[in-house]
């Protein structure tokens, strides 16, 4: 009787870089997206207004939006592993430095500059693009778990950083935050690495296969549209399928970030705890919708149909919002909308990578997030200046849910079967040839 | 002008919402109804518990690592032979 000897298999390495880097976006986000609670407490002890405070986070969305394409040429050239290390060191020593503030000057070099760039290094383009290294068949899985932990890290660091600073003082508070930066280095250390090849495995953790068989040619599958520097990519239209559609994301996201509470409380009339508790329950919902579109498009394929599908629901949800007048269709949109949050970041990010490749992927994710960037403060700033005009916030939502529509055709259209390196089948008779 | 205002904070994540922020601490104070230094630490430990568990996940794992051959070592061992044949060829 033959006796078989199972060994359990290992988890892939590449799961320990996914919860690395899930950690380095929880607390670096988190750190950030706390400079608002910090807000009342430095301006009243130094008597700005909080306009005056308000230039430092302008600089910082500013910086980090425009230094992201040039970091993502970084992750590219040096490699993810230095850079995030770099960024999550100067990001936490920044944070604690925060602490000294003494004069406006100091918060908006410190904050404005060098903690919005030192971001840069450990951003979510930058992580994905580490991701589509380690990972390909779970691609968008691994890259809709790093978008769910900036969601659960804002959620979790943010009101972490309100009971840090009732506790202590805000110069605490700045330390505290810093340290807990400083605590993801040891962790990106150690399971940071740069590719799945340098440690003798194969992305996903697949087995080699005997060499003379048609299989490694299969993983050695290039598209068609696979690029060596980003300039190459911006010559063909996926590109800008989905950097039209991911501006459209960040106009539509940006917007309600912005004005739905006060939309919720003026124009449907209901109190501000119960447009705080509608966005809230939003909030918690696109963890379940970033991870939710990660796991579907990597089973059932058809990354370009779950982005469309997402637009589309998003669309569906502002319809919803500006049609039923009352605080059921504030809930509806909550639901729908919550799904449909996050999801456009895996989608587009593992898309990316399928159709170019992860030679440029670093810059070309961090031209694309400009886009998104750019799209944001635009439809935020248009929101304000017609609810200025018109008294009303119906006008802004109208125009940017009517951009949702195009958004889900521009990334319908794209022809994910043609370019897509999952799509791409392996030539057998090169293999039986070698 | 007040938008622009809370656009720019706004844009430091979604959480930073003043009424969210809000809602937020009066659920949390809800449902610890301690003073804020034990939610602190609470929230601390959660915090801490996540690369404290990767560490012990991956060091719990020490002994499926060493006993399971690496991916590519068929690969190498497939190279490795055919030097040494080419070399014994060329000899």
């Amino acid at each position: 009787m033959q006796k078989t000897e199972k060994t359990k298999k290992p988890i892939y390495f590449g799961w320990y870089v996914c919860a690395a880097t899930v950690f380095i976006g929880f607390v670096s986000i988190g750190a950030r997206n706390s400079f608002g609670v910090f807000v009342i407490p430095m301006s009243e002890e130094f008597g700005w207004s909080r306009f005056t405070v308000s230039i430092a986070a302008a600089l910082g969305v500013f910086t980090n939006g425009l230094i992201q394409p040039f970091m993502g040429q970084l992750f590219d050239r040096t490699g993810g592993r230095k850079l995030i290390l770099a960024g999550l060191f100067a990001l936490g020593v920044s944070t604690i430095l925060l602490a000294l503030t003494f004069h406006i000057l100091f918060l908006i070099f410190m904050f404005g500059f060098v903690a919005s760039m030192a971001q840069g290094g450990p951003a979510l383009s930058n992580t994905a693009a580490l991701m589509a290294r380690w990972f390909k068949r779970k691609r968008a899985t691994a890259i809709s778990i790093n978008a769910a932990a900036l969601s659960l890290g804002g959620l979790i660091m943010v009101p972490f950083s309100m009971y840090l600073l009732q506790a202590t003082s805000w110069r605490i508070a700045w330390v505290g935050l810093g340290i807990i930066v400083l605590t993801s280095l040891p962790l990106a250390y150690f399971f940071i690495r740069e590719r799945p090849e340098d440690m003798g495995l194969n992305p996903d953790g697949d087995p080699t296969p005997p060499s003379n068989g048609p299989a490694p040619r299969a993983r050695e599958l290039k598209g068609p549209l696979e690029v060596e520097t980003w300039r190459e990519s911006f010559k063909s239209a996926p590109i800008w399928q989905m950097a039209g559609s991911y501006f459209v994301c960040g106009t539509t996201t940006f917007v309600l970030s912005v004005h739905f509470i006060p939309f919720a409380i003026e124009d449907r009339g209901i109190s501000g705890a119960t447009a705080a508790t509608i966005f809230g329950y939003m909030m918690g919902l696109n963890i379940i919708g970033a991870l939710g579109a990660g796991l579907l498009s990597d089973k059932l394929r058809g990354t370009k149909n779950w982005l469309a599908l997402v637009y589309l629901m998003r669309g569906f949800a502002y319809v919803c919002l500006l049609t039923i007048d009352s605080v059921a269709g504030l809930w509806i949109f909550a639901t729908i909308a919550g799904f449909s949050w996050v999801a456009t970041l895996p989608l587009t990010s593992s898309l990316t990578a399928d159709v170019y490749g992860i030679r440029a992927l670093g810059t070309i994710s961090g031209i694309t997030f400009m886009f998104h960037q750019f799209g944001g403060f635009g439809s935020v700033l248009l929101a304000g200046l017609l609810f200025d005009i018109t008294g009303s916030y119906v006008l802004p939502f109208s125009i940017v849910a009517v951009l949702l529509f195009p958004a889900a055709i521009s990334a319908y259209s794209i022809n994910e079967r043609k370019y897509s390196v999952r799509y791409q089948t392996p030539v057998t008779t090169a293999a039986a040839g070698d | 002008m007040a938008w622009l205002f809370s656009f720019i904070l706004a844009h430091q994540g979604d959480a930073a919402d003043p009424e969210l922020l809000h809602w937020i601490k009066e659920r949390l104070d809800q449902i610890f109804g301690t003073g804020p230094w034990a939610v602190v630490a609470l929230m601390g430990l959660v915090i801490i518990s996540i690369p404290a568990f990767v560490v012990i996940v991956y060091l719990l794992q020490a002994k499926r690592r060493s006993a399971a051959p690496q991916p590519n070592q068929g690969t190498q061992k497939y190279e490795k032979d055919s030097m040494e044949e080419f070399h014994h060829r060329v000899r």
